[in-house]
């Protein structure tokens, strides 16, 4: 199968399942609402009154510094919280993966919320464990090869006579770091995508499936995955750029960015679900 | 008749007292031309580059101006700062709990600086007698960083010591302001210095300290600096006469430079040399001439500047960018010349700091540090900001040159505060400068632009609790607290003040302290006089208040309503004679009032003074406004405004000019509330949690 083949399916089979964008973005407009709840007292405090409500700027820095100044007793406790939200979420996502491939591997099923959790459920322990085995993987990526790579540059980055050659050196590090990254979490993504396809229990063997798979077309796979990086950036761009449309303050202004900026978290996610649908559709053109 | 000539006089007076005194014209003692009245230097200094030595003579003619005998000298070693772990400087950076200025050199990367012979010019042998002292106290009891020297016989005043030293230095690699990388040198505070001699007092020459920068007398300086062939040098002064030494293959030049108290100087063989002139007449307007003299109430004459020559020496990789280095600078002199006063020497020396040399931002007279990178943003005033704020230090310590150790502000202050003004007329607001890895953010996004007032508002307001702007540059709780007093808080109370005083006054109060104070060494209180003197009222107490104390300042609205109350109450009243009966209905026929309860509050501990008053604007839902002023000096108050009309909203300092209040979301208050923002600012943090949460599940 080609690349934009497998593209264009997984692209198709996420429009034909509509309601699993909508269940992802209301887990993650509840829970982000949630988080920001702390942050909405103190603004609403601050500002609420405040004639500055009328012309403060999102970034501020009047204000911002003003408000983190008077509240750092608790900003400490605010980011913590945020942390242990993020935290919660990552947990609470390890369970979604399980409806999210569960569905869109289910080709003729619909992605009704029961058949939804249910698929969360069935596989959140393998899923589990897939994900504290891919910790492993990044662990030894960033620390130890990443490092391996650092020590490899460091004489250079040393002994340079310009800043050109650290600059350089440090954004190369960054690329291969990236790079790297993207080829673990490619093999995660084929490996849950194994346990599903393949009813595979044991997640050591899922992943043997994923890099078996991968071994024979790496390059192809890879493809897919930066392709659709180089969707979400240009995504992200466009966004950016109509965003600032709506820079000025008004009421229309206010409300046309806010559901902008939906918009963007509703493509987020979509795009996220093409990635796991155009590598379902791959995997699934060549049987393991 | 009497009483109204009184009057009159009295009003008079209080009129001449009240209004701003134009800038003194013409109080410099002093000028470059006329050679420095009391210290001579005379240095031929080698550059051993394979070696990473100096190797240095030195002439120093100094000339007691003083009513006292003084039987000795004090002389600055700074690079002793470099030589091991005990002196001052480095155990104050090993204590540093956030910004440390230089770590330890690494092994073999030590720098230092040995007197190896110190005589009379009669050859009287002074060796002996040099010893190291602590004149900051035993807690720097290694710190070797000043020598002490005793005379045979005390120098009476008006005499003169001449003395000649040898010595010898390391330098250090790559720590605070001097060193070298590979074969970039950036030399500055490299020559045994004496301290200042007060009178009275004795010398004040205190160590290198972690936090602190300079104090030395004007001198006239004659340097020979040789260094191997085809090094290009940059330095402080004029280069008069070049002479290559074939057989040890070397260059030696020599620089002069009258009526400057330091002397600094770069070496790099891949350096490029670039030159332009400074011309006034292209650079400011008969207009500008003239509006600048009008504020400043002189002749248009004593405001007219002079030509200057740019010398900038740059590194190759940033040859694109020295129209943009030049562009700043000829802005910096234009600007400070016109409100500070004409630029007095000859040339300005602009040197983009060699690479890894540590030497990036650091001003010395008629030479400095600038800063850029390869990727540098236009929108980012970078290294606008850094030239023009190290240029400005050739007059806020290079001209009107106040005591860096002892009060840090009256340089770094002022310059800051000069900076964002000099930066905002030439350039605007600038994009904050946020890289990654490099590449400017603002390649990307839309960064907010920002002038240099507000940022140092947020750096002012967050350092108030820790130490007060004048405290000695050694003595703040952290870098953290000297960096945020002695620059931005400090520039932050400068720009409260000029808003407070308004013009004509600011101006010609800033004209003339700089002009009195020139080739001189001002304190806070030569700074003080100037203001009471030209705004013609004692502001002594926001000194006071908001410098020597560490109080906060904040006033703000506690409460605001606006309720209906009936014009009258109830019941049988008699008036003009007749009787008339205020009843339920009655009263609701009548005009309505409001009554409109305005609650203010001193929330911070500082206080304002004098004739300054807290200016409260009440706005009314038909358009229509009232003012009220408060002194502020208890910690609260009410008023109570009766219209016929309902209040909408309530503004305390309106015009903003408390730039140090440190709390503006308190400094207004609406009847009904202003959500829109709140919903603005909410929708954007809500955005930044779904797309972190997103990023966060994406690994899952």
């Amino acid at each position: 199968m080609g690349i934009i083949k497998a593209i264009i399916g997984g692209i198709g089979t996420t429009l034909r399942k509509p309601r699993l964008l909508i269940i992802l973005y209301v887990v993650n407009a509840v829970f982000a609402l949630v988080a920001a709840l702390p942050f909405l007292v103190i603004v609403q405090g601050e500002l609420g009154h405040s004639l500055l409500g009328s012309f403060v700027q999102p970034l501020d820095l009047m204000w911002i510094g003003e408000a983190v100044l008077e509240h750092q007793g608790s900003l400490a406790a605010l980011l913590a919280g945020l942390a242990a939200a993020a935290l919660v979420y990552l947990v609470l996502h390890v369970f979604l993966n399980g409806g999210i491939v569960g569905r869109l591997l289910d080709r003729e099923g619909r992605a009704t919320l029961p058949a939804f959790t249910a698929d969360c459920g069935r596989y959140f322990w393998r899923f589990v464990r897939l994900f504290l085995v891919a910790l492993v993987f990044y662990v030894l990526t960033l620390g130890v090869f990443m490092s391996l790579v650092s020590a490899l540059f460091k004489p250079m980055t040393e002994s340079a006579v310009t800043e050109w050659l650290p600059l350089i050196l440090s954004n190369l590090h960054f690329l291969i770091a990236l790079l790297l990254l993207s080829i673990v979490h490619m093999v995660v993504d084929y490996a849950r995508i194994a346990v599903v396809a393949d009813e595979e229990r044991k997640i050591l063997k899922a992943l043997r499936h994923a890099l078996t798979f991968l071994r024979k077309r790496f390059f192809r796979a890879w493809a897919i995955y930066l392709l659709i990086v180089a969707l979400t950036v240009a995504g992200t761009v466009v966004f950016y750029a109509v965003l600032g449309i709506f820079g000025t303050p008004g009421v229309p202004q206010v409300a046309a960015g806010l559901v902008l900026m939906q918009i963007y978290v509703l493509f987020r996610i979509w795009v996220r679900t093409v990635f796991v649908a155009a590598q379902a559709e791959f995997y699934r053109a060549h049987p393991y | 008749m009497k009483n109204r000539i009184i009057g009159a006089c009295l009003m008079l007076g209080a009129a001449l007292v009240l209004l701003p005194v134009p800038a003194t014209p013409g109080q410099t003692a002093a000028s470059p031309s006329a050679g420095a009245p009391g210290l001579r230097y005379e240095i031929w200094v080698e550059l051993d580059a394979a070696g990473k030595m100096l190797l240095g003579k030195e002439e120093i003619v100094w000339t007691n101006p003083t009513k006292d005998a003084v039987p000795d000298m004090l002389l600055h070693l700074y690079w002793n700062a470099f030589k091991n772990e005990d002196s001052a400087f480095l155990r104050e950076a090993r204590a540093e709990t956030l910004f440390s200025r230089g770590d330890s050199p690494e092994d073999g990367e030590w720098g230092w600086v040995d007197v190896t012979d110190i005589r009379l010019a009669d050859g009287s042998d002074l060796k002996p007698s040099l010893a190291f002292v602590t004149p900051d106290g035993p807690e720097t009891e290694g710190d070797q960083t000043v020598a002490r020297v005793l005379f045979p016989a005390p120098v009476q005043p008006g005499e003169s010591v001449h003395l000649r030293i040898e010595f010898r230095s390391k330098v250090p690699r790559t720590v605070a302001r001097s060193g070298y990388y590979r074969n970039s040198f950036f030399i500055g505070q490299w020559f045994p210095k004496p301290g200042v001699y007060e009178e009275g007092k004795g010398w004040n020459c205190h160590a290198y300290h972690q936090n602190s920068e300079f104090f030395a007398d004007f001198a006239d300086f004659v340097v020979h600096i040789t260094v191997p062939r085809g090094f290009v040098v940059g330095s402080s002064g004029k280069p008069s006469e070049t002479r290559v030494d074939e057989s040890s293959g070397t260059t030696t030049t020599t620089y002069r430079q009258a009526m400057v108290h330091d002397f600094a100087w770069m070496a790099d063989p891949r350096y490029l040399k670039v030159e332009q002139e400074f011309v006034a007449d292209r650079e400011v307007t008969p207009k500008e001439y003239e509006d600048t003299a009008a504020l400043l109430g002189l002749p248009v004459d004593e405001v007219r500047l002079p030509n200057v020559k740019m010398i900038l020496l740059i590194a190759p990789e940033h040859k694109g960018q020295s129209e943009r280095h030049f562009r700043a600078l000829r802005a910096a002199i234009k600007y400070y010349g016109l409100w500070y006063g004409p630029y007095p020497y000859e040339t300005v020396t602009m040197v983009d700091p060699p690479f890894r040399t540590g030497s990036g931002g650091m001003e010395y007279p008629t030479l400095f540090t600038a800063g850029t990178s390869v990727l540098a943003s236009r929108n980012v005033l970078s290294p606008e900001g850094v030239i023009v704020h190290e240029f400005g230090h050739g007059y806020w310590y290079g001209l009107a040159a106040s005591n860096e150790f002892e009060a840090a502000w009256l340089d770094e202050g002022f310059n800051t505060y000069s900076t964002g003004q000099v930066l905002a007329v030439a350039y605007g607001a600038g994009s904050l400068g946020f890289s990654f890895k490099g590449w400017p953010i603002d390649w990307f996004l839309r960064i907010p632009k920002t002038f240099d007032f507000e940022t140092n508002r947020v750096a002012a307001i967050a350092t108030v609790e820790f130490d007060p702007v004048t405290a000695w540059s050694w003595k703040f709780y952290n870098g953290g607290s000297y960096g945020a007093n002695v620059y931005m808080r400090a520039a932050t109370l400068l720009s409260t003040l000029e808003r407070l005083l308004g013009e004509p006054a600011w101006p010609r109060i800033m004209r003339t302290y700089h002009m009195r104070y020139r080739f001189r060494h001002p304190t806070k209180a030569d700074f003080i006089g100037v203001v009471n003197e030209i705004a013609g009222k004692d502001m002594t107490w926001f000194f006071d208040e908001l410098l020597d104390a560490t109080r906060a300042f904040d006033y703000g609205v506690a409460g605001l309503s606006s309720i209906k109350v009936p014009r009258h109450l109830r019941g049988v009243y008699d008036t003009d004679g007749t009787r008339v009966e205020w009843t339920d209905k009655k009263i609701e026929e009548s005009e309505t009032l409001y009554r409109t309860t305005v609650v203010l509050r001193r929330y911070g501990e500082a206080c304002i003074g004098g004739d300054a008053r807290i200016k409260v604007l009440v706005r009314f839902k038909d358009g229509t406004t009232e003012t009220r002023t408060w002194d502020g000096q208890a910690r609260w108050t009410r008023l109570e405004l009766i219209k016929p009309v309902e209040a909408e909203s309530v503004q305390i300092d309106p015009e903003g000019v408390w730039l140090i209040d440190e709390n503006l979301a308190n400094n207004s208050r609406g009847v009904d509330g202003t959500r829109r923002n709140v919903v603005k600012l909410m929708s954007q943090l809500l955005f930044t949690i779904q797309c972190l949460l997103h990023f966060v599940g994406s690994w899952s």
